[in-house]
């Protein structure tokens, strides 16, 4: 059944700041700790800007100039599909000779799933294929950037105020401004990390109460307050008795998408530059190293460093389930699969009684005593047909079937409640060698991988009882 | 098996493929991809000029589902199909009532009772199974079949017929045209 392969049914505990169970295939492994890494225990950072439909890779600083918007391409307003240029031939007056027409291009925009064309909204058609398309000015603008070049300005000098008081008291607690963990140059009212921002001390919205500090040698920068009005326009007299035109009304998503205007009316939505996406790269925070590094075209899916937990670690699968009945012991087979390419050994311990991991288990399980060898992965084995015939002694009663690299093996389960999903749990030791630690020249010439035991615990989910 | 009593007028182009029973009449320029299907089970099917029906469309007119065929007397209603209208690859049609310049896009859905005027899009995987009169320019689209107007009515789709009303005849045999009759005025 492929609902036994869903990538939920066997979760892995990652010991991270908080503990994680999640799916092998979702977890990465860094191979300097030895340790197992989900995506709540790296680091993300951003590696390189592209824009999704026309792939083109954009300098950071480029896209913070462009508020992360891709220059060529757009987005449908009305349902947020990539709009596609197409051009119609219309007769235009042939500039010497006015009397005569001949047939020139003209360009318009629209949107292949719902029908939206830049027409509709009143855009003129344009006569390049592509460039010609000015998106609507917003009245406010000037005044936002005078705000924000202020308020850029405020946040310098009290940076510079701490760093002078910070050099001169010496407080034990470092603010957050020199922690380890952020990358980006620390800005207040820039593109900062989160922790910044909830640290600003002067609140953004009240004006009064600001002035600039002593000591200027910059050029002073001055603001007028907002000014609040006494009057606000009054609601038109037939707001409540106007029967509603339901495909004019923008719905909210439409509205939100455009911040600046936020129409109420379908005529009024323009079409927005396309946001550009991220690669980015993963970091291990214990030892800094990199567990996840893609590569820098946009248009290659591949990786330049991926230590992802499948290709190190052995993965549990679960092949097939009896039917469960509550405190009667069945036979549960399930596969385990060896990633490396050398011999790997692994035993399954049954988790003790006051086990602090095992909280979800509602079934006792018996794992095999024994150690269990995996062969290793052969990339050439399905071509060789002379190859030796794999020579492990295997008990019958354990082992169920091995296919190069790969075992099925029984466990017994006995599901302790009457009613709800039978889950188990069991901790798997295998030894991994660390092909990453430098090689030490050794007295016999040979430099084996030191063998490092890992444990895991594992925990399957096997479904609801049977009836 | 009804008796097929299919009219096509002279330059329309029925393959043979294409599975047509009942009484149904297909005015000049319409193109019958091979695999559509056209049932006039209920009642006759009137189809106008300049349509394009496309591979396994279904168009049918059937009974409704809580009448029986043989138990009362049930009146044969007439299914009309405007001109320029297009019935893209799998899509089922049972309007009674269609007007000229309607797009029905891939694996959509057309109830009974569900009349389009003009211009209208039914997007694909759509299902309109409403008992309503869909305003003309209206546009269906989305999983949760949104709607909005269009100001402008799709074009017919001309360069697309001449093409197929070409090159169908050099890879499929045509139906032959029962009896030439000029398509009766749409009501």
């Amino acid at each position: 059944m492929a609902s036994l392969l869903q990538p939920d049914r066997v979760l892995y505990l990652v010991r991270g700041e908080k503990k994680i169970r999640s799916a092998l295939s979702q977890l990465y492994f860094c191979r300097y700790c030895s340790e197992l890494r989900s995506l709540e225990c790296v680091s993300h950072e951003v590696d390189s800007h592209y824009c999704p439909s026309c792939l083109e890779n954009m300098p950071s600083a480029e896209a913070k100039l462009k508020k992360n918007r891709c220059a060529n391409c757009f987005d449908c307003p009305c349902c947020m599909h990539t709009l596609s240029t197409r051009a119609t031939n219309i007769p235009a007056p042939l500039p010497d000779d006015p009397t005569k027409t001949t047939m020139k291009k003209a360009y318009y925009l629209a949107c292949g799933f719902c029908r939206w064309t830049s027409r509709d909204v009143g855009m003129a058609d344009k006569s390049v294929a592509s460039g010609g398309w000015q998106e609507p000015e917003n009245p406010h603008t000037q005044r936002i950037n005078k705000l924000i070049e202020y308020y850029q300005q405020l946040a310098q000098r009290e940076k510079l105020e701490r760093d002078r008081k910070k050099l001169a008291r010496r407080r034990p607690f470092m603010p957050q401004a020199f922690s380890q963990h952020t990358i980006h140059v620390v800005e207040k009212y820039g593109l900062g990390t989160r922790l910044q921002r909830h640290r600003s001390g002067a609140p953004i919205t009240s004006l009064y109460g600001l002035s600039l500090k002593e000591g200027e040698d910059q050029k002073e920068i001055t603001i007028e307050p907002a000014q609040a009005l006494d009057e606000v326009e009054p609601l038109p007299e037939d707001y409540y008795t106007r029967p509603v035109n339901l495909p004019e009304v923008t719905t909210l998503r439409q509205r939100l998408l455009q911040p600046d205007f936020q129409p109420a009316g379908a005529s009024q939505l323009h079409p927005k530059h396309k946001h550009l996406l991220i690669k980015r790269s993963l970091r291990c925070r214990k030892c800094e190293h990199n567990l996840s590094k893609p590569e820098f075209n946009p248009t290659s899916i591949k990786f330049k460093i991926q230590l992802v937990a499948v290709s190190y670690i052995p993965e549990v699968r679960i092949m097939s389930i009896p039917n469960l009945r509550h405190m009667k012991e069945s036979q549960v087979l399930l596969t385990l699969t060896n990633p490396v390419e050398h011999v790997t050994h692994v035993t399954l311990i049954a988790c003790e009684e006051g086990d602090s991991d095992d909280v979800n288990s509602t079934a006792k399980v018996m794992v095999p005593s024994k150690e269990l060898v995996l062969a290793g992965k052969d990339a050439a084995a399905e071509y060789d047909e002379l190859a030796e015939p794999q020579d492990f002694q295997d008990d019958p009663d354990v082992v169920a079937f091995r296919k190069s690299n790969k075992m099925g093996f029984f466990i017994k389960v006995v599901p302790q409640r009457e009613e709800g999903d039978v889950t188990v749990a069991f901790r798997m030791r295998h030894d991994f060698r660390n092909l990453a630690a430098p090689i030490r020249p050794s007295e016999e010439g040979e430099a084996p991988t030191e063998a490092v035991w890992l444990t895991h615990h594992v925990e399957l989910s096997l479904g609801p009882l049977a009836p | 098996m009804l008796r097929s009593r299919a009219k096509f007028a002279a330059g329309a182009v029925v393959c043979v493929e294409s599975e047509i029973r009942g009484d149904v009449t297909i005015g000049a320029r319409t193109v019958v991809h091979p695999k559509a299907r056209i049932i006039a089970e209920a009642g006759p099917i009137v189809i106008g000029e300049g349509n394009l029906i496309e591979e396994q469309a279904l168009i049918i007119n059937s009974y409704p589902e809580n009448i029986m065929p043989d138990s009362e007397d049930v009146e044969p209603k007439t299914m009309t199909i405007g001109i320029n209208n297009v019935f893209e690859v799998g899509c089922v049609s049972q309007a009674l009532k269609i007007g000229d310049n309607n797009v029905i896009e891939s694996k959509a859905d057309v109830g009974r009772n569900v009349i389009l005027t003009s211009g209208c899009i039914l997007g694909a995987c759509c299902q309109l199974n409403t008992c309503e009169v869909i305003p003309e320019n209206t546009v269906i689209y989305g999983s949760g079949c949104m709607r909005r107007i269009q100001t402008e009515r799709p074009q017919p789709q001309t360069l697309q017929l001449d093409f197929l009303m070409k090159i169908l005849p050099n890879y499929h045999h045509l139906k032959k045209t029962v009896k030439s009759s000029s398509t009766p005025a749409r009501s």
